[in-house]
């Protein structure tokens, strides 16, 4: 059966591939361990907070300090004007 | 298949991103500030008065409490919101040049440097209104590499800060509040909220708890961005198995009539089915690896760059979670499978003297 | 719901009669707007051996009663005995079985199945078997050669001549060694010379003793001498034998 040999080296082909992508994770990973390490020291000297991903609006760019009514935060019907609003959410009160 | 192996790989691509975006955050927020003290007025984030450092530094277990100013800032240049901070700090790995040493200097993220066409010693004009503007010189640029979390950032002199935000004397923006025993957090948080009652102490944990629930799979921007692809692969789904050809009809009918049995058509469509949804899953998420890992997500950008104008170019470190994997797996191959057998199921046990017709 | 019984059953199965219908009707769609009475109380037996034809206008039921014998379907009412055991009451499982064991089909249309080959197509009815492969192919192989369409076997179907596609039908028709081979009009796609070879191919089989039936309005068919039974049909009846 033909079709079935095509498909065994098919599959394995992929799996040589995703082995191959495996390894790349984890050296890279591991090459950027230093990269991490800097971006902790980072954090930890400018004390940020945030992810400066979603520069949209407070509740975006500081999801963890933006208070509990943040999605009212500037006028009530703002709620959803930003597409990352609808990603980032409001964080429940913790308090 | 060809589909299949597409919403494979957009599913396995937010996984991706967002399983990477979220083991990044763990992995450097853990060194955010124990404890940060806002003040609330009005429902809102609002100044605090560092008086209160006074009060909170004499709870048991604080070893230091230091105020932060920061603020942001809307560049009608550019329309760009950028995040100004001031910090007094001597070096840094992720920056070209150095940290502002006094006033009149700045280091800025890659974004902001990007967008004001700005160079290292140029200078940087900042301008609310005629009576608050400030004119920096960059003395450091943050890394590309460290856009994540640098991308918008100003980090100025205190002083600069304060005057270009014309912060009413003795307040800052929040406090940081330094805790010896990490244990003694959430005690202290809450003397601080029985002390002051206006005030709203965040801890480190919460901060790695918000970025846990954003990118959680569960919810948050993946499941909004979830909900897309999982439609389509559910009308796919749905689609083949309503629409099982006459071809197909006959062919089922074929091989009852030549003396196979049920199960063994079954069987047979079990195995098809198997082999196509391996084949477009292991497809696909060879595909989101390259994608997200290589291309920085590059497909998705646009969408969840929404309004901002500054937005960090993904380059996420390849952390997988082999159980959400495992997830996608079953959320796309069994449904698969169900839209393949039961149609051949309905074909398969009806008689097959059909095959004698057509 | 009321299915008027057959009269009387007057056929006396002979001993030697390896398939026996009696009083055998059909009705599809029963009770709708458009019930179709296909057969109705059809009695015939076919002799272990023999070669017969069904031989009848279009609409009378030859490719029905054909798809009843076969345990392709069931009647409505009657009893069908294939090598003594009646049939039309077992389970799904026995009649898949005694399908695969007993009967070779040739059917109008070739049914081959498209996308794979020649000696795939021929080895299908041997999958659900225990079997083991490397048999599978060498049998394979032997009809392939005997109808001459060895040098075919790796063709995908859709490439084949209507001649060709029909000897591999009958090879896919042999390869269970089966006793009877049911044929349904197996002449209506091919010229005159391709039917000739046909049923040469067909009186050969019988002569190593399979019992043959064929369905079929072809004179070309039911005129050779070798055919020593003929049954007619008409509107679901049997009108002579
Ligand atoms: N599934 C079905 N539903 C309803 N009617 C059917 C069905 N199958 C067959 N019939 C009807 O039963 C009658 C007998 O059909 P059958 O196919 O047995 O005739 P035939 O003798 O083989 O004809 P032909 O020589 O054209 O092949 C026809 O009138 C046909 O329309
Ligand atoms: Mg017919």
């Amino acid at each position: 059966m033909i079709k079935s040999k095509i498909f065994f080296s098919f599959i394995a082909i992929e799996i040589i591939v995703i082995a191959f992508l495996y390894t790349d994770a984890n050296h890279t990973i591991a090459a950027r361990n230093a990269e991490v390490q800097s971006k902790r020291e980072l954090v930890r000297k400018l004390s940020l907070t945030d992810f400066a991903v979603f520069t949209e609006a407070r509740y975006t760019r500081h999801p963890s300090q933006a208070d509990t009514f943040s999605a009212f935060q500037d006028f009530p019907s703002s709620m959803d004007h930003f597409p990352a609003g609808s990603i980032v959410g409001p964080q429940r009160g913790n308090n | 298949m060809f589909i299949y192996s597409i919403i494979v790989a957009t599913l396995t691509s937010l996984l991706f991103l967002t399983q990477s975006l979220k083991k990044e955050a763990m992995d450097v927020f853990i060194e955010a500030p124990e404890l940060i003290v806002q003040r609330m007025s009005a429902g809102r984030h609002d100044l605090i008065p560092v008086g209160y450092a006074e009060k909170i530094l004499s709870i048991p277990g604080v070893s230091s409490v230091e105020p932060r100013y920061w603020g942001y800032y809307y560049d009608n240049l550019t329309g760009g919101n950028y995040t100004l901070i001031a910090r007094n700090i001597d070096a840094l790995h992720m920056v070209k040049g150095t940290l502002p040493k006094g006033p009149g200097e700045c280091a800025i993220g890659k974004g902001v440097a990007d967008v004001r066409l700005t160079d290292l010693n140029d200078v940087l004009f900042l301008s609310i209104n005629p009576q608050q503007k400030v004119s920096l010189k960059v003395v450091g640029i943050f890394t590309a590499d460290s856009a994540i979390l640098t991308n918008d950032l100003v980090v100025m002199d205190k002083n600069d800060l304060v005057n270009f935000f014309a912060l009413p004397k003795d307040m800052a923006t929040d406090l940081i509040v330094h805790v010896s025993n990490a244990s003694e957090v959430p005690t202290i948080a809450m003397k601080i909220r029985r002390d002051y009652p206006d005030t709203r102490p965040i801890t480190r944990s919460e901060i790695v708890r918000t970025y846990e629930n954003v990118f959680n799979w569960r919810g948050g921007m993946a499941l909004t961005m979830f909900i897309g692809p999982l439609l389509a692969f559910a009308i796919f789904a749905w689609d083949k198995a309503t629409g099982m050809s006459a071809g197909e009809r006959q062919e089922i009918g074929i091989l009852k009539a030549i003396g196979w049995e049920t199960t063994d058509v079954l069987k047979l469509k079990f195995w098809e089915g198997m082999a196509i949804s391996l084949t477009s899953f292991l497809t696909g998420s060879i595909l989101a690896y390259i994608h997200v890992f290589y291309f920085g997500a590059a497909l998705f950008a646009p969408v969840l760059k929404g309004w901002s104008v500054l937005f960090p170019p993904f380059n996420p470190i390849p952390y997988i979670d082999l159980y959400q994997i495992f997830v996608i797996f079953f959320l796309t191959v069994i449904p698969y499978l169900a839209s393949t057998i039961i149609p051949s199921w309905k074909a398969a046990v009806t008689d097959p003297d059909t095959v004698m017709r057509s | 719901m009321a299915y008027p019984t057959p009269t009387t059953i007057t056929a006396i199965t002979a001993p030697s009669a390896i398939i026996a219908v009696e009083g055998v009707s059909k009705i599809f769609n029963a009770g709708e707007a458009d019930e179709m009475r296909a057969l109705d109380g059809v009695t015939l037996s076919v002799a272990k051996g023999s070669m017969a034809v069904l031989k009848g206008p279009s609409g009378s039921g030859k490719t029905t009663i054909l798809g009843i014998i076969g345990c392709m379907t069931r009647p409505t009412s009657g009893k069908v005995m294939v090598n003594g055991k009646d049939v039309a009451k077992l389970p799904e499982h026995f009649l898949t079985d005694i399908r695969r064991r007993t009967f070779g089909f040739i059917f109008q249309h070739f049914n081959l199945i498209k996308g794979i080959t020649v000696k795939e197509n021929i080895m299908l009815p041997l999958y659900p078997t225990s079997i083991p492969i490397h048999e599978m192919k060498e049998r394979a192989d032997a009809i392939l050669e005997s109808l001459n369409i060895y040098q075919k076997r790796n063709y995908h179907v859709e490439k084949l001549s209507g001649g060709e596609k029909q000897r591999v039908s009958i090879a896919r028709a042999l390869i269970n060694n089966p006793e009877i081979i049911l044929a349904d009009e197996p002449t209506s796609h091919l010229d005159t010379k391709l039917s000739e070879d046909l049923m040469d191919r067909l009186s050969r089989l019988n002569g190593e003793g399979k019992t043959i039936v064929i369905a079929t309005h072809d004179p070309l068919v039911y005129d050779k001498p070798y055919v020593n039974r003929i049954i007619e049909m008409r509107d679901g009846k049997v009108i002579g034998t």
